[in-house]
């Protein structure tokens, strides 16, 4: 009886640090999304069809935020055109061919700040390459920022698949390549639509690459092509801070509450197919 | 020593002074063994007796371990399998397997099938549905099945997954299918109807079977050949190797004093 009284204790301790766990994770996701809602509540007043539809007028006090919704939408398009195949590849190769080395490597870049990124993006493609500030210098750039989060995620979820499963396939008479890109792929499909969806989330958000490599200020036309330079969400909305202090305040919040709702909706869709992989 | 007599029966593999190492360590030591069409031969012994090593080097998938290597000869047909000339690719295709633990991929039963219909070039819808049912039928999985063929297999029960997995390897018709201890991870209703599966099977396919359970080797197989420490000690009729174990090893591993 005694070592029964004895576990109860024990269990009733237990039953205390995890209520304060509990809590503690509550007010940890209270936090956030309080922070969320700051971001987002303030700019939805100025939502509406000119704010989504216009360029900014009259030094930022009035127009739209249009060039900056598709110059994020075009830059991230083109990362991730340029990311998901390259990452999906990269991740397999690790995987399925035992470079443990260029692994390291790829562990070191996904740790590099995107600053550093925005850099090399300048020197190799804008100004190398001769891309100059523009559309196609920024995706690329954000592609390989992104690069290491999609191949190491490919990496570890092919990874996990057990030595079993592929001597199975081989049992059968399939050769690597269709064990990789017919067995393996499509075990692994939700966790690339994951990832890639988490990639796009933080392509869309990124700031200092793209002043370095694609954002412009201002501009007056729409790009005309993927050489010419755009604005951005992110970008617009340090050069409205940093620029314009309070009178373009309003273009400020709304512009943060855009680019907020878009990543909500894009983690909401990868947690969705991440639970739904589970 | 060897009285295996079958002067009625086709022989199909045979394995001549092979030894077979992982890196430094023979694991296989210059065996000698007869498979015969259509028969259910055990290769029984205690665990680490090389007899998983010896069955996984009879479609060659032990090459996929980087310090594997091999000496003498495995004849499949009267052609060695580690010849030069070799396509590992047939060969794996006719000399099927089913391993230890189910081994289901991770997508629906009837790509489970599929995958491996795919590979041998049969992709015509109609034909592809037609295996895969009379492949399901021949493993006893079909009644089961048969409205979920969508259904994630990793979501079948454990028994299940390794009937589907037996489906999978009859579906592109081998001659010869392996059997990796395949019931150790099963309990003991869903190994039951593996074993009578396995010895409807043979009517079929000739049969190598591992084991470390002498009641299942005297229960299906037809010849039994004991391994110890890398040896083939002895092999003859199932029957006549329980009754009438000739090596003091065996007899202490059929009294279960060793294992």
């Amino acid at each position: 009886m005694n070592e029964l009284t004895m576990k109860s204790k024990a269990s009733k301790k237990n039953t205390r640090a995890n209520k304060i766990l509990r809590a503690l994770s509550y007010l940890v996701s209270a936090l956030i999304v309080l922070l969320f809602l700051m971001a987002l509540i303030p700019g939805l007043k100025y939502w509406n069809i000119q704010f989504f539809t216009q360029f900014p007028k009259d030094g930022m006090t009035a127009g739209g935020i249009f060039p900056a919704i598709l110059g994020s939408f075009l830059i991230t398009a083109v990362a991730l055109a340029i990311s998901i195949p390259l990452g999906i590849l990269l991740g397999v190769v690790l995987s399925e061919y035992n470079l443990e080395y260029i692994k390291f490597v790829v562990t070191i870049l996904s740790g590099i700040p995107s600053v550093v990124y925005g850099l090399f993006g300048l020197g190799l493609f804008c100004i190398t390459m001769g891309m100059r500030t523009s559309i196609l210098a920024g995706g690329l750039t954000l592609s390989l920022m992104v690069l290491p989060v999609i191949s190491s995620s490919v990496y570890e979820t092919m990874r996990s698949i057990p030595r079993e499963l592929r001597e199975a396939a081989y049992a059968l008479g399939a050769r690597k390549s269709e064990v990789i890109f017919e067995m393996l792929l499509p075990a692994v499909k939700k966790t690339i639509i994951t990832v890639s969806l988490v990639s796009a989330g933080r392509a869309i958000g990124e700031t200092a690459p793209l002043i370095l490599t694609a954002a412009v200020f201002y501009a007056t036309n729409l790009p005309r092509n993927l050489l010419s330079p755009a604005m951005t969400l992110p970008t617009h909305l340090y050069f409205l801070a940093a620029a314009y202090g309070q009178k373009a305040r309003w273009m400020a919040e709304g512009t943060a509450s855009i680019l907020i709702l878009f990543v909500i909706i894009v983690y909401t869709i990868a947690f969705a197919f991440r639970r739904e992989e589970k | 020593m060897n009285s295996m007599n079958s002067d009625f029966n086709e022989m199909v593999i045979e394995i001549k002074d092979f030894s077979a190492y992982y890196g430094p360590k023979k694991a296989v030591k210059n065996a000698n063994l007869k498979v015969y069409k259509n028969k259910i031969t055990a290769i029984m012994g205690p665990s680490g007796c090389g007899k998983s090593t010896l069955l996984r080097s009879i479609n060659r998938i032990n090459d996929l371990l980087p310090d594997f290597k091999v000496d003498g000869e495995i004849l499949f047909h009267g052609k060695n399998i580690y010849d030069k000339d070799i396509d590992i690719y047939t060969l794996r295709r006719r000399i099927g397997m089913v391993f230890q633990k189910p081994t289901p991929f991770p997508m629906s039963i009837y790509d489970n099938i599929a995958y491996g219909l795919k590979l041998i070039g049969i992709t015509d819808k109609k034909e592809v549905k037609e295996r895969v049912k009379w492949s399901l039928e021949k493993a006893a999985l079909w009644s089961e099945v048969k409205d979920e063929l969508e259904k994630n297999a990793t979501r079948l029960s454990g028994g299940q997954q390794q009937r589907l997995c037996i489906a999978r390897a009859i579906a592109i018709e081998p001659e010869v299918i392996l059997f990796d201890e395949p019931t150790s991870a099963l309990d003991p209703v869903a190994t039951q109807k593996i074993e009578s599966l396995i010895e409807e099977l043979a009517s079929e396919f000739t049969i190598i079977i591992v084991t470390h359970n002498i009641g299942q080797a005297s229960r299906i197989s037809d010849y039994t050949v004991f391994m110890y420490q890398g040896e083939i000690v002895e092999q003859n009729y199932t029957s006549e190797i329980l009754r009438n174990p000739q090596h003091e090893i065996t007899q202490q591993f059929l009294s279960g004093k060793i294992g």
